[in-house]
């Protein structure tokens, strides 16, 4: 299915771009205006695909992409290289999170833009399409040259309309974070080999690679090379506790709109990439690294947080919050639980929404002082109560207080790393644990401090100001003007309500991540839809169901089997008893890899497939009656009744599957979802 | 119980609060203006009404059925885990709820005139009054709310209304730094509040009361486990670190003295009534976590005894009359967790409850005195205000008796049972509780002294006036509570309290109670029956005996014989010295947890600036090498090219000529 929608989406702040070349020279305010059009028509668009989305079935229970569109670039020679765009439920809040602050970063910029303002919004608009095209892309091609398109944009903002600084940290920036960005291109190209040499096809659609990983073709110290490589471009774009050097300079000289963007979305390129490429294909390194990554997340945490405490640049010191915040979406994310991930993806959200309205107050201040020393300013809040008001909101929404949008996520954060551990039964251990949640905990503590530190020193006491008194030169009023009012009232409205009611974003979130991020096929079938005991109650008889297929599969299949051709040189099929199963499971064309990597898969999958258990668990604790529990789990199977549902399994998916290249690895979807049509018909 | 009608109770308690505030924020300032109040004060009213008829449902359930759990909706889940916003009523909630619309509506009602300054509304007016609303709104969703992270969001909610409160007067330095202190004090607790909760969570699995409850009251988990007696008191203790922040007790109270920089009604609501009892209320809700663990309940015991002690030496010695009431505060605060401690936890809530009445009766006087003042209540400026502000001092009177325990009022009766049961678990509780009691007795006859007492004295320039009606009535109501609340406890009177209460506690604290079969035909079977009348009643009346003795002590120091202060505190300079400086503990938190940690800050910018830096600098650096090294041979001269070519030419000939052979 071919859908037009999120091509348009991606291409339709190019077209404004390209409509802000048509005025003519001098018309300042009809160009700004024509750009910020230009943004609202791009969140609408937006608008119109999440309404497709839900439409498409992306919605709660499905965690497919959708809204797909395929156009192949390379496709001789057996090499699937295309444009590749689809949403699931992770990327389509976060292309909402960027085209809502688009728009709003537009117009933050009308008063504040004197020089050059042509070039400046077309410039901004250009970064919108490079972000978009990262959380649409598909293909890894599509999304490493959407994730490096973005650079260019942001380097000429910073350096043209940066501060005094500008050049420097428009340099430092690029070549910061193109060093790294080398490195994860290195790694494309690399884990392109691996996948041609496990499957004879030139691919990079992610999905196949996804496969591919999850598989385990790809051998372990492969993994960990990829893994190395991605994690080069990815932890400094995040930015990672050693190599965040470059952004609170980059934070400081940038113009408002720009610091809005870096702070707001293209960090989140970065826990992106982690998300959608890192931990699916290479599942085991993300699992034996993420002691080393979440290391490094609470020293970023703890040790940004402390240094944003004394920087005296109020700009700055919301840089640094950024570093201590990001640690907790990195923590988040290398929990590898579902609580912990699903929280990592709502903390990109969240801190968008907050940081990103943080810092368009911080230029809002700037440009009526022209300064933003904390130690110049005091009892603002007299003289600019708007100010005030909406600086406190998105502080205490920063600092996670329960009811606004940070809370949640820091929340699930901290119990996805706490579970990770897993005493309970059912759960197996992750690599995290409760251990790791007190320092994180204590990091909270210290984001509290410096925010509200920075709040006393500016908001309140005796008033104080710059010498050359509020500027209002430009237009602007004392305290807020209506325009800035309406750029900051819808993010706190969005903030109250993801704080309130963030159930519809986890709900598409959820099943995304267990699909299509952890990778645990099996679960149980209207887990995500429902609400209350009853569904819970309803799906248990389902959900061992999917769990048996699928650890089945692994079990059966011996470590050193050969794998069977696939392509056009296959080998004559082997005469075993068994023959059916393997002849379609094509683990890896490379029987060395293999035959290392599938001992420690089983291990690991064991660790990555434990959903299907944890989602049975609170239904034993809430019917308190009899404390049963369902007895039926691929352990507890006898090994003949296993390997009769894998046979099953694979002759009937090999028969029809057989010749097409694409779908060399099992679709493990497949037998799922006729789980679930006949868990619908029941 | 008609469970619909609590929802619907429930919902409005939380919605009549919150659209009041929402209201008078929004509206307050373009339409409604001095009016404001009113607003906020129907939408609390209703809360109040409503909380009246919850505690009737309540009360007119048949015993057994004492909690309901409500569920209203998910808030989020996560994955396996689901989080809802529910409601758990019991004869506790509906205490609780009474207590906290009750005093609210009071207190609001003061503000009317208090937040004036010649019958003109002060800036900030709506503002005022949408904190409070936002306030009562949070206090409710914290004592209604039926699972862990509810009880965390009300926790974090309330800390922000004391926030925001305690920093009204945002201009004054003093009190935005008062505003954060108290914010981040309470974060420190929460941490560990924070942390116990994800430790419920791990361990049994879900956040809901009930079903937590059950399962650490059964000794097992969900699935069959025993749960082991180490992660009980951990969780415990994790849960007692916000307990002590938000009620100020050791080593987390040090935020609430300074708390006193917010308006005076805020100080009588939030930081004596309400908010700081949510400590009390949250160990009295977890009663099962807590008495799951005796290491825990000793802890809550001492933690409890140590604070009411320490807090009332450090009342010896201030002036500031609001300072006196809020080390006042901790000191009795630091008895109902006593009380908490040797499981009587109905006592510690009755306690609670009287306190609620007679120290927002303090703190509201206060307010009037300092509203006739000027804005000083530093009782070094004025004194002998009995004449000038004789309601006032009437009222300060009454609240002042029932804190200090003179016999039959209410502070006396709630106090003496915490202190009767604290004897029966440990002589050393128990002689801790009298001491206190002692001290308590004469650092409130001392203050009444100091303000009331002794030559007229007023601060300059100031046209002292008695107040007005919006709030003295309030006083006068708060008054009655202060002199009779007391009696809902009392035995002879059938001890209605804690028949009501005894069914949360029974199964936990193993509190005894009678049942009320009937309307009208309470029998009271004693809740300390086997014990004679001496063991019940000695302790009361050597406890009133104290109290009056000190008060009387009180008296003659400070009003008939004014020298003997000064010359007992340069007698024992260093101990006077300690007192009034509150045992140096913020300078030793400065000390050492602030400066330390700015210190890191520092050298993390350093190690940012030079070190880190400094590495890519170097990274960089190898390419620029190289590009100068190579640069060299890119000079531009022809003749260098010439050389390079020539021997360029050499080696591939070599080469050539080699590889042939």
């Amino acid at each position: 299915m071919s859908s037009w929608i999120l091509t348009l989406l991606i291409f339709s702040p190019l077209a404004g771009a390209l409509l802000l070349l048509l005025p003519r020279r001098g018309e300042d305010l009809l160009l700004a205006k024509a750009a910020l059009v230009s943004g609202f028509v791009t969140f609408a668009l937006s608008l119109v695909a999440l309404v497709l989305f839900f439409g498409a079935g992306g919605g709660a229970g499905s965690s497919a992409y959708v809204l797909n569109a395929h156009v192949p670039w390379v496709s001789d020679n057996g090499a699937n290289i295309g444009y590749r765009v689809g949403v699931d439920g992770i990327s389509i809040w976060l292309l909402l999170l960027t085209t809502f602050l688009t728009p709003l970063a537009i117009w933050s910029s009308f008063t504040s833009i004197r020089t050059r303002i042509r070039e400046y919004y077309i410039l901004l608009l250009l970064l919108e399409v490079g972000m978009l095209g990262v959380f649409c892309a598909k293909d890894l091609l599509l999304f490493y040259v959407s994730f490096e398109f973005t650079l260019v944009p942001l380097y000429f903002l910073i350096g043209i309309w940066g501060g005094p600084e500008r050049r420097r940290a428009a340099n430092k920036f690029f070549i910061y974070t193109l060093a790294g960005s080398v490195l994860t291109f290195a790694g494309v190209v690399y884990l392109a080999f691996t996948a041609y040499s496990a499957t004879g096809s030139l691919t990079l659609e992610i999905d196949e690679l996804v496969r591919l990983g999850q598989s385990g073709a790809i051998g372990s110290s492969a993994q960990w090379w990829l893994f190395l490589a991605f994690a080069a471009g990815f932890a400094i774009k995040v930015p990672l506790f050693p190599v965040h050097t470059w952004l609170p300079l980059a934070h400081t000289e940038a113009p408002t709109a720009a610091s809005v963007m870096l702070a707001g979305v293209l960090l989140k390129l970065g826990t992106y990439g982690f998300c959608r490429l890192s931990i699916p294909i290479l599942p085991e390194a993300s699992f034996a690294l993420a002691p080393v990554v979440a290391v490094l997340s609470i020293i970023g945490i703890m040790y940004a947080a402390l240094a944003a405490w004394v920087q005296t640049d109020i700009k700055k010191l919301v840089a640094y919050s950024s570093v201590s915040h990001l640690g907790f979406c990195m923590l988040g994310l290398f929990s590898l639980k579902l609580a912990g991930v699903s929280g990592a993806v709502l903390y990109m959200v969240n801190h968008g929404l907050s940081t990103g309205a943080l810092f368009l107050i911080v230029g809002f201040i700037y440009e009526r002082y022209h300064t933003r020393d904390i130690n110049a300013f005091g009892g603002l809040a007299r003289k600019m109560p708007w100010m005030a008001t909406f600086l406190v909101f998105f502080t205490l929404s920063s600092i996670g207080l329960p009811g606004l949008n940070g809370f949640v996520s820091e929340f699930l954060v901290l119990l996805g790393t706490a579970t990770s551990a897993g005493t309970t039964d059912g759960i197996a251990a992750g690599p995290l644990g409760y251990g790791y949640v007190i320092p994180a905990a204590m990091g909270i503590i210290l984001g509290a401090v410096y925010m509200l530190w920075m709040c006393r020193c500016v908001l309140f006491g005796p008033l104080k100001e710059p010498p050359n008194t509020p500027d209002t030169s430009t237009g602007l009023t004392q305290d807020l003007t209506r325009r800035e009012l309406a750029i900051l009232a819808p993010i706190a409205l969005v903030c109250i309500w993801l704080g309130v009611y963030p159930k519809p974003l986890l709900n598409t979130i959820e099943p995304a991540i267990v699909q299509n991020i952890l990778c645990a096929t099996d679960r149980p079938v209207h887990a995500f839809e429902g609400n209350g005991r009853a569904n819970q109650l309803v799906t248990t008889p389902v959900a061992p169901a999917g769990h048996v297929a699928r650890a089945g599969m692994l079990a059966t299949v011996p470590s050193n089997v050969k794998p069977a051709g696939t392509s056009a040189d296959s080998r004559p099929v082997d005469p075993e008893p068994r023959a059916s199963a393997r002849a379609v499971f094509p683990i890896s064309t490379e029987p060395r890899a293999s035959a290392r990597a599938m001992p420690q898969r089983s291990i690991l999958l064991h660790k990555f497939h434990d959903y299907p258990s944890r989602r049975i668990q609170p239904a034993r604790t809430r019917d308190r009656g009899p404390r049963s529990r369902p007895s039926v789990t691929s352990r507890g199977l006898k090994p003949a009744a296993r390997r009769r549902i894998t046979v099953a399994r694979y002759t009937r998916q090999g028969s029809s599957d057989a010749l097409d290249q694409r779908n060399v690895f099992p679709n493990t979807n497949e037998p799922l979802h006729s789980t679930e049509a006949n868990a619908d018909a029941r | 119980m008609s469970v619909e009608t609590l929802k619907l109770c429930g919902i409005l308690i939380l919605l009549a609060p919150l659209i009041g505030a929402i209201l008078a924020g929004a509206l307050g300032r373009p339409v409604l203006r001095g009016n404001t109040h009113w607003i906020v004060i129907a939408g609390v009213a209703v809360a109040f009404a409503l909380s009246v008829v919850v505690f009737g449902v309540v009360r007119g359930a048949a015993d057994g059925a004492h909690a309901v759990q409500i569920p209203l909706y998910d808030w989020f889940t996560s994955g396996s885990g689901w989080f809802k916003v529910e409601f758990l009523i019991d004869p506790l909630t509906s205490i609780m709820l009474l207590t906290v619309t009750g005093v609210s509506l009071l207190v609001i009602i003061y503000s009317r005139d208090y937040m004036r300054e010649h019958d003109k509304p002060v800036r900030g007016y709506e503002r005022f009054f949408a904190f409070l609303g936002l306030f009562v709104f949070s206090m409710c969703a914290l004592v209604l709310g039926g699972n862990f992270l509810l009880l965390y969001l009300g926790w974090e909610a309330v800390g922000l209304c004391s926030y925001l409160l305690i920093g009204f007067y945002y201009d004054r330095p003093s009190a935005a730094a008062a505003a954060k202190k108290a914010f981040l004090v309470n974060r420190v607790g929460d941490f560990g509040f924070g942390l116990g909760i994800l430790l419920i969570y791990l361990t049994f699995g879900t956040l809901e009361y009930q079903a937590v409850f059950d399962m650490v009251q059964g000794g097992v988990l969900a699935s069959g486990e025993p749960i082991a007696t180490g992660r009980i008191t951990t969780i415990a203790l994790l849960l007692l670190c916000g307990a002590c922040g938000k009620s100020a007790q050791l080593p987390l109270h040090v935020w609430l003295p300074d708390a006193m920089e917010g308006p005076s009604p805020v100080s009588a609501l939030i930081h004596a009534a309400t908010m700081v009892t949510a400590g009390v209320y949250m160990v009295a809700r977890c009663g099962a976590i807590f008495t799951a663990s005796p290491i825990a309940m000793t802890v809550v015991a001492v933690i409890g005894a140590c604070t009411a002690l320490f807090a009332a030496t450090i009342a010896l010695t201030q002036t500031d009359l609001k300072r006196i009431l809020a080390y006042s505060t901790i000191s009795q605060l630091g008895y109902m967790f006593l009380g908490l401690g040797v499981y009587a936890a109905d006592s510690a809530v009755f306690h609670l409850f009287t306190h609620a009445f007679f120290k927002a009766l303090l703190f509201l006087c206060a307010g009037s005195v300092m509203h006739a003042m000027g804005g000083i209540i530093d009782a070094r400026y004025f004194g002998g205000l009995r004449k000038l502000l004789p309601w006032t001092f009437r009222f300060f009177v009454i609240g002042s008796l029932a804190l200090a325990g003179f016999p039959f009022l209410s502070g006396f009766f709630s106090k003496d049972e915490i202190i009767h049961h604290a004897f029966e678990a440990h002589w050393l509780f128990g002689l801790v509780g009298l001491a206190t009691a002692v001290l308590t007795a004469f650092y409130t006859a001392r203050m009444v002294c100091l303000a009331f007492f002794g030559p007229e004295r007023v601060p300059e320039g100031v046209h002292a006036h008695e107040s007005g009606k919006w709030m003295l009535a309030p006083l006068g109501v708060l008054s009655i509570g202060a002199i009779f609340a007391g009696y809902l406890g009392v035995e002879m009177f059938g001890q209605g309290f804690h028949n009501f209460l005894g069914p949360v506690f029974h199964d936990t604290f193993g509190v005894h109670y009678s049942v009320v079969s009937a309307p009208g035909a309470a029998h009271a079977v004693a809740a300390a029956a086997h014990t004679g009348f001496l063991a019940n009643y000695g302790l009361m009346i050597l406890s009133g005996g104290l109290a009056i003795v000190a008060i009387a002590a009180a008296y003659f120091m400070y009003v008939l014989q004014p020298w003997i202060p000064g010359t007992i505190a340069s007698a024992v300079p260093r101990l006077h010295r300690l007192f009034s400086n509150k045992y140096y503990i913020d300078e030793a938190y400065d000390a050492a947890v602030v400066r330390p940690l700015r210190m890191t800050g520092r050298v993390s910018v350093g190690l940012d600036n030079y070190f880190l830096d400094g590495l890519v600098w170097l990274a960089t650096a190898i390419p620029r090498g190289l590009a100068f090294v190579l640069r060299g041979l890119q000079g531009g001269l022809i003749q260098g090219y010439a050389v390079s070519m020539i021997i360029g030419i050499i080696i591939l000939a070599l080469v050539v000529f080699f590889a042939e052979r």
